[in-house]
């Protein structure tokens, strides 16, 4: 077969993955906040602390556990220890002290100077009966003749988010207020663990190259037929990736070259297919040429939809196949076997390359195909993403840690059974297919690998989170200035986290081009993937995405 | 982008098709679906409807405006989409909200909005941000209320599908919104 003979020749890109950084990391956030400092008695510290937290509750969407919560008076940035010098009320008695956090959301400031007045050190003027003379009118104080103890505020500003790093976190205990670097705060909250995406690089990193390279042969095929533009997007199942590499581990023997086996569905992209309000499509109008000369521009009026693009397209095949498969004997089953409500547009014919991949069959021969519905391999799948709800329903018994070790239970195959027989591809035995049906708990695209040809543009970016993509992974040549993944500049960008805080506003301020999204992992946002470009050896530092036709991918 | 004078809350034609939105939501919330609902007008003529797909369907990307979208293309060509209206119960999440900008939408009126996955001030801006399509405007908070009930009468459901179903048993629909007004859900 053609197809079979091509994909067999296919040369894997040369080059590297690479994550694709989140927003938040290219762009830290430096939001600052009001905040007050009080000088308590030092041995009344635990129950201020216990005060406090019973008297005002906290915003649970603004973790502050990289402030500290007190500080000894040598302690205190310079410019507030000045300032607090300044304006205190020296203390009778060489009382021990220290200085108390207020920190936002603030409370009412006299039900906090009344929740605070215990714990007040003695001051000179309390212990006689001088009146108070800071923070309060003349007139107030002179109608207390009793010797009350008073706190004295003073207004601060703290930093909201947890530093990034060393340098930060110094710069922020000398300037501002003292606070804490801890390695994993910042990335809990703004980036994917560091575990599960270094997991996730080593498990796409051995056949990415021969992925990619499917890709672009798709891409291809989807300019070459007149349908669409030059992009392709290639779905894969991680989870038979690595028991390839567990075959090939067992048997001793490279199975890199069986790499398609993981393939569930390619799909080109079709823009120009679409015949609307029964005219012909751009396709037809243009039929025979290639690529369709409706891609030399932009035209929005014959863009097609996005749907139509090679992501949503994919999408959409692993759908139907299960539409077409499941016969889950439910009522939203026997829906899916009838016509939808209403007659829909017909979706565009599958080309050779997308027919070949969506309806083949593993092969029979290594057994290995039930073995990923195994639930051992679900609860494997479980971890591999990085959504919170997902994690919830990991068996408690599983130790994720351990998941990267963990070794599918492939049945030792028999001494005559070659594992993955090379050229002998097996494609023509019937058997088990790839794709897991409803009943068999496939759902959407979940711990499923999208491999692009391009950086997809904002709307299928946000279809690969719907449907629950594991991650997503473009050639960096394929960026785009309408993509939705990229989260900075390609260019002498420093890797290191260090540096990001101090990459500050130049970065920034060169972005007017384009839009920098990092929709693959935003914290707003309920769904993640992770995000990976591949760099292709011999890319130079700097590329031009200006130079790319500008469409939305 | 609320609406803030009455002019636009009483003005029936835009109550009128954003009830018709809502009449799409409850149809798909008695099919199991995320209750939204949407129309498409173009010249006062509701000329695709849609609702949420994505169960019946099994793809996580049938949203209520692609299935409106595909239904207009079948009679409209696309170009048509630049003098259309889109009234949707909930505010389009980020894919719906850039892929309408990519069909040159005219303008989007909502019900309420979605902090989760909103792409037109939810989450993100992507209707008024600067692309290769022209910006367009949004109108939120028409039939609020109604649109929010939906959507509880929906979420207090167990889902059967899900792969770890949450018991949901013991809860009560909330008809109370912040301003006191107790509702109950309404229907067309």
């Amino acid at each position: 077969m053609d197809v079979e003979r091509t994909i067999r020749g296919l040369k894997p890109l040369d080059g590297q993955v690479v994550p694709i950084r989140t927003v938040q990391e290219t762009r830290p956030q430096e939001e600052f906040g009001d905040a007050f400092v009080a000088e308590v008695n030092v041995k009344s510290a635990s129950k201020v602390i216990k005060a406090i937290d019973a008297a005002f509750p906290k915003d649970p969407s603004l973790p502050l556990s990289h402030l500290r919560r007190f500080a000894k008076k040598e302690l205190l940035p310079p410019p507030l220890k000045a300032a607090i010098e300044s304006q205190r009320v020296p203390l009778t008695a060489p009382t021990q002290t220290i200085f108390v956090l207020i920190s936002p959301p603030l409370p009412d400031l006299t039900t906090l100077k009344a929740l605070l007045a215990p714990f007040a050190p003695h001051t000179a003027p309390a212990a006689t009966n001088d009146p108070p003379t800071t923070n309060e009118t003349p007139d107030e104080a002179s109608q207390s003749d009793i010797p009350t103890p008073t706190i004295q505020l003073y207004p601060i500003k703290i930093p909201l988010c947890p530093p990034f790093n060393t340098t930060q976190a110094e710069t922020w205990t000398k300037t501002l207020w003292p606070v804490i670097f801890n390695p994993a705060a910042p990335r809990s909250t703004v980036a994917p663990p560091l575990q599960t995406l270094k997991r996730v690089q080593e498990s796409i990193e051995p056949r990415a190259g021969y992925h990619l390279s499917l890709a672009r042969k798709v891409a291809e095929e989807a300019e070459q037929s007149g349908l669409g533009r030059g992009v392709g997007a290639v779905i894969v199942d991680p989870a038979i990736d690595e028991e390839l590499t567990a075959a090939g581990y067992e048997a001793g023997h490279d199975t890199t070259s069986q790499w398609d086996e993981a393939v569930l569905a390619v799909a080109g992209d079709a823009r120009y297919s679409r015949s609307e309000a029964l005219a012909p499509s751009q396709a037809q109008l243009h039929a025979g040429v290639a690529p369709n000369p409706a891609s030399k521009i932009y035209d929005a009026d014959v863009e097609g939809g996005p749907e139509l693009h090679a992501l949503m397209r994919a999408v959409d095949l692993i759908a139907r196949w299960r539409r077409e498969h499941d016969r889950f004997d439910d009522v939203s089953s026997s829906t899916t076997t009838t016509h939808p409500s209403k007659p829909e547009i017909e979706a565009p014919e599958l080309s050779a390359f997308e027919s070949y991949f969506l309806y083949r069959h593993r092969p029979t021969s290594t057994d290995i195909s039930n073995s990923p519905r195994s639930p051992s391999s679900t609860l494997k799948r479980k971890h591999e993403v990085p959504n919170p709800e997902s994690d919830l329903s990991i068996h408690p018994s599983t130790d994720p840690s351990q998941s990267h070790v963990y070794q599918p239970p492939l049945p030792a195959p028999p001494p005559s059974t070659v594992v993955f027989a090379d050229s002998a591809a097996p494609t023509t035995t019937p058997a088990a297919p790839r794709i897991r049906t409803r009943s068999q708990g496939g759902y959407l695209c979940t711990d499923l690998d999208v491999y692009l040809s391009h950086e997809p543009c904002l709307c299928c970016s946000m279809g690969l989170l719907l449907s629950r993509f594991r991650s997503v992974i473009f050639p960096r040549r394929g960026r785009l200035a309408s993509g939705g993944l990229s989260s900075e500049p390609v260019g002498p960008v420093a890797d290191e986290l260090d540096q990001a805080a101090e990459a500050d506003t130049s970065t920034v301020d060169k972005e007017g081009e384009r839009g920098y999204y990092g929709l693959h992992w935003r914290k707003e946002l309920n769904w993640r993937a992770l995000g990976f470009e591949f760099v292709e050896d011999g890319d130079v530092e700097i590329m031009g995405e200006a130079a790319m036709p500008v469409f939305h991918a | 982008m609320e609406f803030k004078s009455d002019s636009v809350m009483d003005d029936s034609r835009h109550g009128y098709f954003m009830k018709q939105a809502l009449l799409m939501g409850e149809k798909a919330l008695q099919s199991g679906e995320t209750p939204v609902g949407c129309v498409l007008v173009y010249n006062d003529q509701i000329v695709g409807v849609g609702m949420n797909d994505t169960n019946r369907s099994m793809n996580g990307t049938r949203h209520a405006e692609f299935i409106a979208i595909g239904e207009m293309l079948q009679s409209y060509s696309r170009s048509a989409l630049q003098y259309t209206d889109l009234y949707v119960t909930v505010e389009p999440c980020v894919m719906c909200a850039s892929a309408l900008k990519q069909y040159r939408i005219r303008s989007v009126y909502f019900g309420c909005a979605n902090d989760r996955f909103g792409g037109t001030g939810g989450v993100l801006s992507l209707h008024s941000d600067s692309s290769i399509d022209p910006p367009y405007p949004v109108y939120g908070g028409l039939f609020k209320t109604e649109a929010i009930m939906l959507l509880r009468r929906f979420y207090i459901q167990e889902n059967e599908k899900a792969p770890n179903p949450r018991p949901k048993k013991n809860r009560e629909l909330n008809t109370r919104f912040e301003n006191g007004n107790e509702e109950a859900p309404q229907t067309w």
